[in-house]
């Protein structure tokens, strides 16, 4: 379909290769670092798949697969600073982990007790979208607001000088409107973004090649900044380009895009069968490309990492399937009321007003008498 | 102590699915998120994990079921003694949820634990625990929309929201003008889902499953038509009435301002319930449905009717069953048409085949299928290679056939593959039938009950066993001269058992 290689470091069989630009990035992780990636890719995989039961056992509404993304989710959010906001979809799993949302609340928009299970701010992490796309203008209009920061030299307390955004989508949402108006604007005032496409080659049943006839990265040329692609299943190959790219943002060069080639080996949702759209012959051709299984490949010749160390992390993926069970069958629903105190920063009459009218609904329930 | 899995809704909003192939079996051992079975919903094929870990007590639903979201599939009995590690989420909700609640009413309705949330569920609690004694009716109590328990799905609550914000003076605030849904009330017929919600408000209907009172069976005095408390509470009252006026409709009080008398009995309903019930074509009805339309529409069947004195094969029963090689089988008029349909079969090969426009199969071997009435419907297992059994091992098949159908264990499997079929409207104490074929098939017999009638015997009228067989046959490849020599070669075998001997 297209000329352009993606930029990959490390290969399917585990072999690293040397890349000008790139390498210098990887030789400057430490051990801790590089075992870190490993560690973080292996979490979200078994939460992944503790997630997708619970669905099954219908304890969640619906659960978004991220299995087979996690070298482009881990790879790219470790290359950034805490302290960039993110925009994810909904399927940024292991972003949201590595950023330390707990299963808890992770957990909580799945099983629909709330509109979101954590506040944006404690993790510079937005609450997931649904709305395909829209993220992207929530991440150009918060881009704004850093820009205007800097302009009028009043950054808020928290928040950095430095600071970039990181805007997710995928290969579909690209065709959305949103996403152009989105890099329209970024192009425009040279916003401190960062887009980052996980192009998993389906949107739903929709294949990247119905998508585009050119490559997403591409795409970045028209708004007059640049796009690469990378090979999102190589963990190191994410995190160096994510790195590269955040560091130009950071110095003043406006946005990026990258384009990570990675594959959803699971459904598009719970409520998807792809085996309707798709053959499992490509199913086991990206199989064989998984992004855990040559970076442990790496890892594990480097002596980077050993079986004690591997053992250890899928204990600790164990806990946290166990943590993922507990906290989805505990949870309790958000009080409604709530939902009206996090609609303006500030009280508002209005809202008040139908406050207190949900509660006059809600006291209708109770039996004569009941009330006192 | 055993832990139910229901069938969860495992795509977004779905109601219903079949079951595909169970992966365990009964006596199993599983561990949390096991693959149990393979389900098929409208949208896709689905392996479902089990959320217990235990052994398999039961699985509730034969493959090929189609059964509701929320309905029980398999059972899991914990290990050991332990209570249930996992899994116990329903109590473990309730607990966390609302401690107090729980301590404050002991007799908790449990089938609704942890299918409610908040305001409902309270005063749901409350309610059970004031009501202990005083016999709270829950007639139509099930059929309020909106707040029936569901699956193990996430909790919902009742979402409707047509309601004027008068709590609050807004008039200043310009809030648009609260619209208020309008509809056609029903003609009071079946209960319209959509209707009682425009209707009824969920405080309302809640009110109403306290009360015992179906809101369907109200007009509203409201504006709108919309139902009051008011109407809620004076129908209950009028319920009571009657009930100490000893079940008789007290004619004389008027129930609501309605023009229509919402009491059931003095509408001359023939029994407790609604009007007219919609009920939901799914699983043996709805596969029975399509198999006889199909084949009565295609098909053109021819029936035939012969009398027989079927007094010798009863004589020979009433031996068979004092043998002790039968014991525990069921030796009935059954046995011996299967006996006689495969002997008439062997004369007959025309009767034993298949139609397929261009051309039709003989079978040179009996698969016969027996036609079962179960609780939930008509079934049609098969007996493979019915000929190669002989008449002890035949009243073994029959026997396990019958107990299986009747239990619903029959598997699709056992219900493919029949080559010829018998029913027995005799055990429904009919003469005879005009059944219509089993798909795939050719013939069809039908018995008739056996009954002492006076019969002529050697010029002597005596009482004889008598039994009308017929049947169905496919006309467009058995004419009525195969037809009629099939009938009286197995009519012929009951008259005289004896035959079987060749």
């Amino acid at each position: 379909m297209n000329a352009v290689q993606p930029i990959q470091l490390l290969a399917p069989e585990g072999t690293l290769s040397e890349n000008e630009t790139y390498s210098p990035y990887i030789a400057a992780l430490s051990d801790e670092d590089l075992r870190s990636l490993y560690r973080n890719m292996a979490l979200e995989r078994r939460l992944d798949a503790e997630a997708t039961s619970l669905q099954r056992q219908g304890q969640l509404a619906l659960w978004v697969p991220a299995l087979g993304q996690e070298g482009a989710q881990v790879g790219t959010i470790a290359a950034l600073k805490p302290s960039d906001m993110v925009f994810p979809t909904y399927r940024e799993h292991a972003m949201a982990l590595y950023r330390g949302i707990t299963p808890e609340e992770l957990i909580t928009q799945f099983r629909a007790v709330a509109h979101a299970g954590w506040t944006p701010e404690k993790y510079n992490f937005h609450l997931y979208t649904v709305v395909l796309g829209a993220q992207t203008l929530h991440a150009a209009g918060w881009a704004m607001g850093i820009a205007q920061d800097l302009r009028t030299g009043s950054v808020p307390r928290g928040r950095q000088e430095d600071e970039i955004v990181l805007a997710c989508l995928g290969d579909g949402a690209s065709s959305q409107g949103d996403v152009h108006e989105s890099m329209v604007f970024a192009g425009s005032y040279g916003l401190p973004v960062l887009y980052f496409i996980q192009n998993n080659h389906w949107a739903i049943s929709v294949p990247t090649s119905t998508q585009s006839k050119a490559p997403l990265a591409a795409r970045a040329g028209g708004y007059g900044f640049e796009g690469v692609r990378v090979d999102g299943n190589d963990v190191l190959g994410s995190y160096a380009v994510a790195a590269h790219m955040a560091e130009q943002i950071r110095s003043g060069q406006g946005p990026k895009l990258i384009e990570s080639v990675t594959y959803r080996i699971g459904a598009h949702t719970t409520a998807d069968d792809p085996t309707k759209y798709r053959s499992a012959d490509e199913v086991e051709r990206w199989k064989a490309q998984d992004p855990l299984d040559r970076y442990r490949t790496w890892l594990t010749a480097q002596e980077t990492a050993d079986e004690g160390f591997y053992q250890q992390v899928e204990e600790e993926a164990e806990d946290l399937a166990a943590e993922l069970r507990r906290a989805t069958l505990s949870i309790e629903a958000q009080p409604l009321e709530e939902v009206f105190d996090t609609v303006y920063a500030e009280p508002h009459r209005q809202i008040e007003a139908e406050k207190a009218w949900l509660k006059d609904y809600e006291a209708g329930f109770a039996e004569d008498g009941d009330k006192a | 102590m055993a832990e139910t899995f229901n069938l969860p809704d495992v795509g977004e909003g779905l109601t219903e699915a079949e079951i595909v192939a169970w992966r365990v079996a009964v006596g199993d051992t599983v561990a949390v998120n096991d693959i149990v079975v393979e389900i098929e919903t409208a949208k896709s094929l689905v392996e479902l994990p089990v959320p217990f870990a235990g052994t398999v007590e039961e699985l509730v639903v034969p493959e090929g079921e189609t059964i509701e979201v929320g309905s029980p599939l398999i059972r899991i009995a914990a290990e050991g003694e332990a209570p249930a590690p996992q899994g116990s989420d329903e109590s473990v909700e309730e607990e966390t949820a609302e401690p107090h609640a729980e301590q404050k009413n002991q007799p908790e309705q449990k089938s609704q634990k942890g299918q409610r949330r908040s305001a409902e569920k309270r005063s749901q609690q409350k309610s059970a625990g004031k009501s202990v004694g005083e016999k709270t009716p829950d007639a139509g109590g099930d059929a309020l929309v909106g707040s029936g328990p569901k699956a193990d799905v996430a909790v919902r609550r009742p979402r409707v929201r047509h309601t004027e914000p008068d709590s609050v003076d807004v008039s200043d605030l310009g809030l648009p003008d609260p619209v208020l849904p309008i509809r056609d009330g029903g003609s009071g017929a079946a209960p319209d889902i959509a209707d009682i919600v425009s209707k009824a408000s969920p405080p309302v209907r809640a009110l109403a499953k306290r009360l015992g009172v179906a809101v369907w069976e109200l007009v509203g005095s409201g504006g709108n038509g919309k139902i009051t408390r008011d109407d809620v509470e004076r129908q209950a009252q009028e319920k009571q009435a009657q009930r100490s006026a000893g079940g008789a409709p007290a004619r004389s009080l008027p129930v609501t301002a309605s023009p229509r008398p919402p009491v059931p009995a003095e509408q001359g309903l023939l029994y407790e319930g609604p009007r007219e019930e919609k009920i939901q074509v799914r699983g043996v009805r709805k596969a029975t449905a399509a198999n006889v339309s199909h084949m009565a529409a295609n098909v053109p069947h021819v029936s035939v009717f012969k009398e027989v004195d079927v007094t010798r094969t009863m004589e020979l029963r009433e031996a068979l069953k004092k043998d002790p090689s039968f014991e525990g089988l069921s030796v009935s008029p059954m046995l011996f048409a299967a006996k006689a349909i495969i002997w008439a079969a062997r004369r007959n090969p025309q009767v034993n085949a298949s139609w397929h426009d261009t051309h039709y199969t003989l079978k040179n071997y009996v698969n016969l299928g027996i036609a079962a009435a179960t609780p939930r419907g008509l079934v049609v297992p098969v007996i493979h290679e019915a000929h190669t059994f002989n008449t002890r091992g035949l009243a073994a098949a029959i026997t396990q056939l019958t107990v299986d159908a009747r239990d619903g264990r029959t598997t699709p499997a056992e219900m493919q593959g029949g080559t010829i079929s018998i029913t027995n409207v005799g055990s429904l104490g009919l003469d005879g039938g005009t059944p219509i074929l089993p798909p795939g098939q050719a013939s069809i017999v039908a018995l008739g009950r056996v009954q002492k009638k006076p019969w002529v015997v050697d010029g002597q009228i005596v009482p004889r066993d008598i039994m009308i067989i017929g049947g169905s046959f496919d006309h467009r490849l058995i004419d009525g001269e195969h037809a009629g020599r099939f009938i009286s070669d197995v009519a012929a075998v009951l008259e005289q058992p004896g035959l079987l001997l060749d």
